[in-house]
């Protein structure tokens, strides 16, 4: 029987940052807390990227940096804040200064919109939204956000929202083997849809694990490997949020991130210190502590 | 006579509009703890969902976060959003749907997008998230909102998710799954929507509160009917199991 060559997807964190160009637009993975892809927003911005439109359903810290970096400009997205902290405070300013665009969607409608992309058709139809500003109020998109119309069925009303087919998609996971078989554990949010929609896909993977290990739970594996162009394997992907069964969000620095965020000088400050004062996601975790770091690890059965 | 907490009062109050068997969006906060609560007590039958994925949630901790991995253990299925919000709730399949805003009008439609003019936002809020897809489909939707005068206007600055839109017939005009919303409890008050015009009715005066206040602390012209009575007190029990639900009072309160 003869053993086909295995393909290495891995590459580095900066040769996969440097593939994505001013202007490109991103599936950006991960839902609230968790499986945040927080080292690739560092490395977009210590690569100093420009113009980039995010597709996302609800992130937080990370829509956050990308904002307040002036790393992207444009956001289709559904939600942002910090959970439980409150506002995103950079989002805010950011859109006060006339710097960053929101154009507002729902949960639902990105999901769709994710969907209609990964099954290469134009539009999905949907029930929300309808009858409120999310339909009359439009920015950059203007007559393309979306469109009512009567179904041609049964006549009803039916919002249709256009699909979307990213540069790339960035998605960040549990376990991946090297040829991008992808793993993920606990919600999947909107990332199978997401993983799928974008002309590329980046996974990142807090674990290596061999091609026989991926065999052994194939049910795990929810994004195969014919998806996957390219593979980063980092810990601690989504610090200061969580990853299911590998590691607890850090409260303390999300909540020193969220006051620090207040003003403009906080921000800068932090910038300054944990994001462009650091060659690599190494160096962000070295600042953080990794004594800080092990107190973050999951603890079984409960996952975190 | 049993002492509580505001947050305590708004969350026994808000827990007993959860009925036994009910498919409920719990979301985080003092609707989690609403939903817990009634399925600690009254409602031992009721499923709680959260719209990352989570179904069938009785979290041993409550979480920060709708994707917090705090509301795995416990749960029957970890999903994703295509599941909940589509498959569940845009099919017709949730019972009851919890929502917060920044602004409410008379007809129960919400704001959480932005204070001040859309073309140049004073405030950037968080968004519909799930709101607008829950606000759309959910069969009941209740409202929980903190009193101020500022917040219950005639006008929004941004209308994000539907109440009755702009009355009668508006729902099924646009072919809305779900029924609207039922009641609005704030820290004053209860309200609910007048069946023929639905236009927002007093409902129930807190504990320490007059109809007065309350008509003293809306924007728009508020439906007083003749007999409004005084929302009901929470139970020692209930505040019991509010805090084993919540034990370092992430959402009651150090002091609670």
């Amino acid at each position: 029987m003869t053993e086909a060559e295995i393909e290495d997807k891995c590459i580095t964190l900066a040769e996969a940052a440097k593939m994505v160009n001013d202007g490109d637009g991103l599936f950006w993975g991960g839902f609230g807390y968790q499986r945040a892809p927080i080292a690739f927003a560092h490395e977009l911005v210590r690569q100093k990227k420009r113009n980039l439109t995010v597709y996302t359903c609800g992130s937080e810290v990370d829509l956050e940096i990308m904002a307040g970096a002036g790393v992207a400009t444009r956001f289709e997205i559904a939600f942002s804040a910090i959970e439980a902290l409150g506002l995103s405070n950079n989002i805010r300013r950011r859109v006060s200064e006339g710097k960053l665009e929101v154009e507002d969607y729902t949960n639902l409608a990105m999901a769709m919109r994710f969907l209609g992309g990964a099954l290469n058709v134009p539009f999905m139809p949907i029930r929300s939204m309808m009858g409120t500003d999310m339909v009359n109020l439009t920015r950059y998109r203007g007559d393309d956000k979306l469109k009512v119309i009567d179904c041609p069925f049964t006549g009803d009303k039916i919002c249709l929202v256009p699909s979307l087919q990213p540069d790339y998609s960035i998605v960040h996971v549990q376990r991946v083997d090297k040829l991008g078989n992808a793993q993920i554990d606990g919600i999947v949010g909107e990332d199978l849809e997401g993983a799928r929609c974008g002309k590329k896909l980046i996974i990142l993977a807090e674990e290596l694990i061999d091609t026989a290990e991926i065999k052994t739970r194939p049910d795990q594996t929810k994004i195969p490997a014919m998806y996957v162009d390219h593979v980063v394997i980092l810990p601690y992907v989504a610090h200061p949020m969580m990853c299911h069964d590998y590691y607890d969000y850090d409260l303390e620095h999300l909540m020193t991130f969220h006051q620090m965020t207040r003003t403009e000088e906080g921000w800068q400050e932090y910038l300054d210190n944990f994001i462009l004062g650091v060659d690599d996601h190494y160096g962000y975790l070295n600042l953080v502590g990794w004594e800080n770091l092990h107190k973050l690890r999951a603890t079984k059965p409960w996952g975190y | 006579m049993v002492e509580y907490t505001k947050i305590e009062f708004l969350i026994a109050c808000a827990s007993s509009h959860v009925k036994d068997g009910e498919m409920v969006f719990g979301g985080t906060g003092m609707p989690l703890l609403a939903a817990l609560l009634a399925k600690e007590t009254h409602a031992p039958k009721s499923n709680l969902i959260s719209e990352a994925g989570f179904i069938d949630a009785r979290p041993r901790e409550v979480p920060l976060s709708v994707a917090d991995t705090r509301y795995y253990y416990g749960c029957s299925a970890s999903i994703g959003l295509i599941e909940t919000l589509g498959f569940l709730l845009q099919a017709g399949r949730i019972d009851v749907g919890f929502l917060g805003a920044a602004q409410i009008d008379e007809y129960g439609n919400l704001n959480t997008s932005y204070i001040g003019p859309y073309d140049a936002p004073k405030v950037k809020l968080p968004g519909s998230g799930g709101g607008n897809d829950i606000a759309s489909s959910a069969k009941r939707l209740i409202i929980m909102m903190s009193h101020d005068k500022r917040k219950f206007l005639t006008k929004l600055d941004y209308m994000t998710s539907p109440g009755f839109l702009d009355g009668p017939g508006a729902r099924e005009k646009w072919s809305l799954v779900g029924g609207g919303p039922e009641i609005v409890i704030t820290d004053m008050c209860q309200m609910d929507f007048d069946p023929d015009t639905k236009k927002i009715r007093l409902k129930s005066v807190h504990p320490g509160f007059t109809v007065q206040d309350i008509q003293d602390n809306v924007m728009f012209n508020l439906i007083i009917p003749e007999d409004v009575p005084t929302t009901e007190e929470p139970t020692q029990e209930q505040i019991d199991i509010m805090h084993k639900l919540d034990p370092n009072g992430i959402y009651l309160g150090k002091g609670g």
